[in-house]
């Protein structure tokens, strides 16, 4: 107990003392927490936009004309039975010829005397089956039935969504990787920096018998410290950030940045850890 | 209590030391002599394993230096006290606190560092300087404080490199004098110096002669 209570009050000591090489490190953290919160508010809230376009997404049926009023029926209690289908609209011959002239601004009459518009369903499938494969498989399901014409969907839309989506997301998780890296890297060298100002209290703890861990530990603790002072300052910025944007820009926009105070924790435990990993790595040198 | 045995440890081609055999005893008072450049300091950093021997092995205790694993040299150093030429405080930090390092690596309680750190400080004569800044203090007053860190520990030997190298000659008289009385208390010491004036001053002293790296005088 008085051993940590004497390696906390080292650490924190250490921290005082070390004035420039410790602001450096609590700077790079800082700076790399920024980029790391900014990054991932933004991939999360561009995933989940991306995420909104595929719920508009759907398929079209198409009937073959002039089916029985019978066979109509029994095919969308079919549909109804499809566990993938979140929503069945049907479109009638009439309510397409609607909709025709809706688009157009003609008549179909005007241009044939007889209306060519099948009769019709739209279907939007449930949020998990919105891939490719399912509605791919979904597709090929409705297509079997002898009533259905052809199915229409926009295959390339579905496909450039996946790509996009997986693209973001593995940009997003290899920046946070080599952001983070990066971050323990500058801050264990100018923690080192700390560290060799200081040789010569690790050599006298040598010399007087201390453990190798018993040296290490209040350089960690300072590290963790800067992690910790580090995430605190990243935090505030990004709050402050968002807080001027939501309220003063988000009218221009049409963006909210919305962060729970989980984000907030997981800056605060990312700094820590960055600034340990950091210390770690920066003392082992002068422990042989 | 500290054996060498047919132990070389040398720097390149000459420099270091060839061949010593030698035996030092519990509560001995020992002169390790011999010009700048001999090998004493060396023979000093055998013992605290600062430096490890080329050939043949050092024993202090039940402490082997071809055995003893980088872990365990803490623990010896637990038992050997050390003081240098250029003592080797920490100036950021006062007199209580230089000494009671040496008592917080081994985790003892703070009542018992308190009070140990205290009673080393009056044996050496530094009860007035406590809480002194070590940068404030005389060179003399310094080295004290080095060997109160030292003995607070309560080592079985204190080793000396050049203990009054940076020390006025009165100076220097008063720190034998004050090695002889801890030496009295039943601690072993071993002081290497090329100051020859200094033997007189401690007239039951063991002379160890070092030249070029072998011992002159075996014993
Ligand atoms: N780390 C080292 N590297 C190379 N040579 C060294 C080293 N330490 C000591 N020596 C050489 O070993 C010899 C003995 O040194 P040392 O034990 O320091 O002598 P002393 O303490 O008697 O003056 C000297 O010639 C010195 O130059
Ligand atoms: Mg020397």
């Amino acid at each position: 107990m008085i051993v940590l209570w004497f390696l906390i009050k080292e650490g924190f000591r250490g921290l005082w003392r070390s004035n420039y090489a410790g602001a450096f490190s609590i700077i790079i953290i800082a700076l790399s927490l920024i980029l790391i919160g900014f990054g991932y508010v933004a991939a999360r809230d561009t995933l989940v936009m991306v995420e909104n376009i595929r719920s508009q997404f759907d398929i079209t049926i198409f009937i073959q004309p002039k089916v029985a009023s019978a066979e109509l029926e029994n095919f969308t209690k079919e549909l109804g039975n499809i566990r993938e289908i979140e929503r069945i609209i049907y479109i009638s011959t009439d309510s397409a010829a609607a909709q025709f002239k809706l688009e157009f601004g003609e008549d179909i009459f005007d241009i044939l005397d007889y209306n060519p518009l099948p009769p019709s369903f739209t279907i939007s499938l449930k949020p998990p089956a919105r891939n490719l494969i399912s509605v791919e498989e979904v597709a090929a399901r409705i297509k079997k039935f002898s009533i259905v014409d052809e199915v229409k969907y926009r295959k390339t839309f579905l496909q450039l969504l996946e790509k996009y989506q997986r693209l973001i997301f593995v940009a997003v998780v290899s920046a946070f990787i080599v952001l983070t890296l990066i971050s323990i890297v500058l801050a264990s060298n100018s923690i080192k920096m700390t560290i060799f100002s200081r040789r010569n209290v690790i050599s006298t703890m040598k010399l007087v018998g201390a453990t190798n861990n018993f040296i290490r530990a209040p350089f960690m603790i300072e590290g963790t410290l800067e992690g910790l002072i580090g995430a605190l300052i990243a935090a505030i910025v990004i709050g402050l950030t968002f807080y001027f944007f939501n309220n003063y820009l988000q009218s221009f926009t049409g963006y909210r940045a919305i962060v729970s105070y989980r984000f907030y924790g997981g800056l605060i435990g990312l700094g820590s850890v960055i600034g340990l990993l950091g210390s770690m790595r920066a003392i082992r040198r002068f422990l042989e | 209590m500290i054996t060498f045995f047919n132990v070389s440890c040398t720097f390149g081609k000459e420099a270091g030391v060839k061949n010593i055999n030698l035996t030092i005893n519990e509560g001995e008072f020992v002169f390790l002599t011999g010009s700048s450049g001999a090998g004493k300091s060396t023979l000093l950093r055998l013992i605290y394993m600062d430096l490890f021997p080329e050939k043949g092995k050092v024993v202090i205790r039940n402490f082997d230096s071809s055995k003893v694993r980088s872990s365990e040299i803490p623990f010896l150093r637990r038992k050997v006290g050390m003081i240098f030429q250029d003592f080797r405080l920490l100036e950021d930090r006062n007199v209580y606190e230089n000494v009671a390092l040496s008592l917080y690596v081994s985790h003892y309680k703070t009542r018992e560092i308190r009070q140990r750190v205290y009673n080393v400080l009056n044996q050496v004569g530094l009860g007035h300087r406590v809480y002194y800044n070590s940068k404030e203090l005389s060179g003399g007053e310094q080295q004290r404080v080095a060997i109160a860190r030292a003995l607070v520990k309560e080592p079985v030997v204190l080793l000396a490199d050049e203990p009054t190298g940076n020390l006025d000659p009165r100076v220097s008289s008063d720190l034998m004098s004050l090695l002889t009385r801890i030496n009295q208390n039943g601690t072993a010491v071993i002081v290497a110096t090329h100051n020859y004036s200094l033997i007189p001053r401690v007239p039951n002293a063991r002379l160890i002669q070092v030249n070029e790296g072998e011992i002159v005088n075996p014993t």
